[in-house]
């Protein structure tokens, strides 16, 4: 068989309708998973360049020394994007004031070009509205936070010194994208030119300066550079990316990404079925086909080749119109979504339109080429004596789709875990299938016998066709689990992400006041604002001994996947006292102490404990202030970080730090229109320093409401290819039942018998295929949550009456319309046709 | 291979036994049947239902293998050979007439003609097709769908598929089982025509003793065995 044979029997075999399904099949599973890579890959950039917006940058080098040359040499090389940074406090002198008022600031001197990602933001007066500020001061100026205004007695256009250096105040700043990641960035913000520092002389050995390299640009020469110069990194340098940088973010990231995955990992099995279907029924349509080939002389390999080519056709066209499909779609979900996406998406790169194909043909090879391949071995026999045909042994089907199918999806997720857990569902259905599909068969016997005529032909109807109707129930109960599985993950990620950020979560810190301010301090706050917590002492102080062993190399601050953790054991860091467990932590090891102790005892939150290889009952002592400190591990707490409360890695009984002069720290939410309140504290207050974090919620919440819509989204993609693989397994048994039902027109059966034992029939095959999908569903949510998302898991009654209901109803309707034209067409017409 | 004077045999068979294997035992369908049919020779073969008149058609036709015993068409041993070569052997010198006419339902009535020649790669498939309908009536219906003929005219379809493929063996199997007596009788008197035409052998099977009478030998079989 030639080529122009193969074209000519998919060209008359499209006429009449037979590769439709088929093609229809393959058109759907390459369109959902091109269109949901698409969408996933641009929201994906864009997400990751809003959240890159955190860092100011792609990537961050972070040292306390210099950035050494050879550092920016090579990222110059690979065409990144950089600028430099240096931070460092510093008083900050308001010399035209009258009473010489001083503030310790923290300084952020920047090159031009400064943030590389995300922008500035200035205004015009001290808590004003701001704009979007298109440059970095002018060398010789400063822009100062809003609240060194009041506190100095500034106005724009004053003359301020740092160190050496007279500036001259330009504008308010108002936001900086890469503003306080961590509370040791003391002090209001003072923005200024890299190249003023020398004339302010306040860079001396020793002096506490934070040295940043912002980097941007394409993710591979980002790739490039870290690995090229990973080696003189360590100890001093850190690499830092948006995701290790912001546990929030990087977490709702990682989990959005492993969702909008799973959706298509779904399409793909959803299409894969669907082929695997339409293939099946198009090489049963064609044993007789076959046979008369060979007859005629065709031999097995002209078969095999013919057939092969009509697939790979269908693979062409169907993975081309696919692509053009998935392209359609996802520019409409963009559409759809334009009022809640970034307002402008980054073009797709090459690798979604890969996906597709590969997954196109790959699906089509592992569904749809086995039942083709089966076609060469049909007899030519057939055709002068009905011989029971040598169907496809299971272990060949099955083995081809699995292998595909997990194949796929290992490449697709790159996650052997999440393809694991999808594919455990799966098989879980399959297993628990077998059993009740038994039981439903012998029960639906007896029960038939007694029931009216619909039924008992329904009844009759689905046992006649057990092994049909084994993958039937298997295929419907699949689509309807995977359904139920995105409802219930869906849900209990947007309420986790959701809970992740507590109405009016705290958004505003103070820290430096005074222990004789506390009252004053507290008090104005509760009159202004619905504050109802307490203010927690603390003090700076460093780790020396652990057990008697130096800190300094106790442990390496690494995380699982080699991250940098954050400071060592032996950085400085802040410290407080309590006599009760902090808000809402929870010690989880060892026992709190009593409000009088008299010993010095401490607490320590569980994963830097872990981290640092500290036990209860271990030694450590501290220096704080210069004094050594000698404290015993008492109890391992939990702390919610993302509460945005003030926490703090180490809490001492305060019997401990008794006779230490500590400074407090709190924090309160503040709603944005009054901020002005900030002007009346840090008047009355002037060496407090507040430490504003609304921009970054608000940030934070838009990211996370923006994939939740993308993720309904893929829920819609999702359901579309599940229906689409209900009406393939309709299709599938339809000659059959055509035939079935004619007959019993024939002999007399009215219309409303056979349109009642069809809807009996498909109302118990979706009925138990409901029970089996919920049975699955349950224990796939159960592991998915468990081992991807790392949710806490509970059992969903309601699923258990949902599940058959929607089962029931699905696949009585869509079999209704599938099946509508065999109720109503002529018995003579049916049995002339088949 | 392929030298052969009319009169030697195009169709040996040499011992042919088949059995199969049944619940209760082997079976045995056909029990050493030897035959020689000539070039150009029409042969019925009769029996009752269940005497393997099908099965002893599908081994001549190598559609099928015999579980011993040989058989030589057209000068090959077709029984020694794997299905691809019987394949091409079938796809070369035979033609088919089925009782259930085994029209490809997706194709015209003209597709279907044309679908021997296109096998083989021909490129003028359509003429021919076109000539053979036109030779058995149905010029008029080129275009349309098996479901869209009567029986009678599907058999019609099918008997210039059968000689558009020019065989030299032509094997029809109960090609009236399923017409009536008037379209079967009108059906046969083409089938024979066109075999004098073109001077085919042709093997028919039936159970139709009236038909068989019209060809010049008539092979019984009973139980498996040839009777006469």
């Amino acid at each position: 068989m030639n080529l122009r044979f193969a074209l000519r029997l998919v060209g008359r075999d499209w006429r009449s309708g037979e590769l439709r399904l088929l093609l229809a099949a393959a058109l759907v599973a390459v369109g959902a998973v091109t269109a949901i890579s698409l969408f996933v890959d641009r929201l994906q950039q864009a997400l990751m360049a809003e959240a890159t917006t955190f860092l100011g940058a792609d990537s961050v080098i972070s040292s306390s020394r210099p950035i050494p040359d050879a550092f920016r040499q090579a990222a110059a090389e690979l065409g990144l994007s950089q600028v430099d940074i240096v931070s460092f406090p510093s008083m900050l002198f308001a010399d035209e004031s009258d009473d010489a008022r001083n503030q310790l600031v923290s300084v952020k001197a920047v090159g031009s070009g400064y943030p590389l990602r995300g922008a500035v933001r200035i205004a015009d007066e001290p808590f004003g509205r701001d704009r979007v500020a298109e440059t970095v001061p002018a060398i010789g100026e400063v822009w100062l936070d809003s609240r060194l205004f009041p506190a100095l007695g500034l106005h724009l256009g004053d003359t301020v010194s740092v160190g050496y250096a007279e500036l001259g105040v330009a504008s308010v700043l108002t936001a900086e994208p890469d503003r306080g990641r961590n509370f040791l960035d003391l002090g209001p913000r003072l923005l200024m030119r890299v190249e003023d520092i020398p004339a302010t002389k306040l860079i001396q050995p020793g002096s506490r300066v934070s040295y940043r390299l912002l980097l941007a640009g394409d993710p591979e020469a980002l790739s490039s550079l870290k690995a090229s110069i990973e080696a003189d990194l360590r100890p001093n340098y850190r690499w830092r990316t948006v995701k290790d940088s912001s546990p929030t973010i990087g977490g709702a990231l990682d989990r959005a990404e492993s969702f909008l995955l799973l959706g298509g990992l779904l399409a793909v099995l959803l299409g894969g079925a669907a082929v695997a279907l339409a293939a099946h029924r198009y090489a049963r349509r064609h044993y007789s086909h076959v046979g008369v080939l060979k007859t005629l002389g065709a031999t097995p390999a002209d078969i095999l080749w013919g057939y092969v080519c009509v697939l790979l056709i269908i693979g062409v066209v169907g993975v081309l119109a696919g692509l053009v499909l998935g392209v359609l779609v996802h520019l409409g979900i963009i559409a759809l979504l334009s009022t809640y996406l970034p307002v402008r998406l980054p073009w797709p790169g090459p690798n979604p339109f890969v996906v597709g194909a590969v997954t196109g043909f790959v699906c089509l090879a592992a569904f749809a080429l086995p039942p083709l391949l089966n076609l060469r071995r049909i007899s030519p026999m057939r055709v002068i004596r009905r011989e029971p045909d040598r169907g496809l042994s299971n272990a060949i089907t099955y083995g081809f789709a699995g292998v595909g199918s997990i194949g796929l999806l290992v490449w697709y997720s790159q996650s052997v875990w999440l393809t694991v857990w999808a594919l455990v569902g799966a098989t879980v259905v399959c297993g628990a299938f077998a059993i009740v599909a038994l039981a439903l068969l012998r029960g639906g016997r007896v029960v038939g016998m007694q029931a009216g005529s619909s039924w008992r032909l329904a009844l009759a109807g689905l046992q006649r066709r057990r092994r049909e109707n084994v993958a039937q129930i298997t295929i419907f109960g699949l689509a309807i689990m995977i359904l139920l599985i995105l409802l219930l993950v869906r849900t209990a990620l947007l309420a986790e992400w959701r809970s992740q950020i507590p109405e009016n979560a705290p958004n505003h810190f103070l820290i430096n006041v005074a222990a004789d301010e506390v009252g004053a301090v507290q008090d104005l706050l509760r009159a202004h604002t619905d504050y109802d917590g307490s203010l927690f002492p603390m003090i700076r102080g460093r780790v020396i001994t652990v057990n008697g062993e130096p800190a300094r190399g106790w442990r390496a601050r690494e995380g699982e996947r080699g991250e940098d953790l954050g400071p060592g054991l032996g950085s400085e860091r802040n410290l407080t006292w309590s006599d009760n467990v902090p808000g809402d932590n929870v010690v989880v090891q060892g026992d709190w102490w009593s409000a009088d102790t008299a010993e010095a005892l401490i607490s320590v939150e569980v994963d830097y404990a872990r981290g640092n290889g500290l036990r209860v009952g271990d030694m450590l002592e501290f220096d704080i202030g210069g004094l050594p400190v000698s404290a015993r591990v008492a109890n391992l707490r939990r702390v919610e970080w993302d509460s945005l409360q003030p926490n703090f890695f180490i809490v001492f009984s305060r019997s401990a730090l008794a006779g230490f002069a500590t400074t407090h720290m709190t924090s309160f939410h503040l709603e944005p229109d009054r901020k002005r309140f900030l002007n009346q504290l840090l008047a009355a207050h002037p060496t407090i320093t507040v430490f504003e974090v609304d921009a970054i919620i608000a940030q934070v919440e838009r990211i996370i409401d923006r994939v939740t819509r993308a993720i309904e989204l893929i829920l819609g993609l999702v359901l579309g290819a599940g229906g689409l693989v209900l009406i393939a397994s309709i299709q599938a048994s339809h000659e059959t039942r055509m035939k079935e039902h004619a007959l019993v027109r024939a002999l007399g059966g009215t219309r409303n018998l056979i349109a009642g034992a069809l809807a009996g029939e498909f109302a118990v095959l979706g009925a138990f295929a409901g029970i089996v999908a919920v049975l699955g569903a349950e224990v796939t949510v159960f592991a998915l949550q468990t081992r991807v998302f790392e949710l806490d898991y509970e059992i969903h009654p309601w699923l258990w009456i949902a599940g058959p209901a929607v089962g029931m109803a699905l696949i009585a309707g869509i079999g209704y319309l599938g099946t509508r034209r065999l109720v109503r067409s002529p018995p003579l017409l049916v049995l002339r046709e088949l | 291979m392929n030298n052969h004077s009319a009169a030697a045999p195009i169709l040996r068979v040499d011992n042919v036994c088949k059995t199969v294997a049944t619940a209760e035992g082997q079976l045995s369908i056909l029990d050493s049947v030897s035959l020689e049919i000539n070039a150009g020779e029409s042969v019925a073969v009769v029996g009752a239902s269940g005497s393997g008149k099908t099965t002893l058609l599908g081994i001549l036709a190598g559609l099928d293998l015999p579980t011993a015993g040989d058989v030589w068409l057209d000068g090959d041993r077709i029984t020694a050979m794997p299905e691809e070569d019987r394949a091409r052997v079938r796809g070369r010198c035979v033609g088919f007439v089925f009782q259930t006419f085994q029209l490809i339902e997706s194709l015209t009535a003209l597709e279907n003609v044309m679908l021997p020649s296109e096998l083989r790669g021909e490129s003028d498939a359509g003429d021919d097709a076109r000539m053979y309908l036109d030779r058995v009536g149905l010029a008029d219906r080129l275009t349309h769908y098996p479901r869209q003929l009567s029986g009678g005219e599907q058999q019609r379809v099918a008997i210039a598929r059968a000689f558009a493929s020019r065989p030299k063996v032509l094997f029809a199997d109960e090609p009236t089982g399923n017409l009536d007596t008037s379209t079967g009788g009108r059906v046969i008197d083409l089938l024979f025509a066109l075999n004098r035409e073109s001077q085919t052998t042709l093997v028919l099977v039936t159970h139709d003793t009236a038909l068989a009478d019209r060809c010049g030998r008539v092979l019984s079989l009973e139980a498996g065995r040839i009777a006469s």
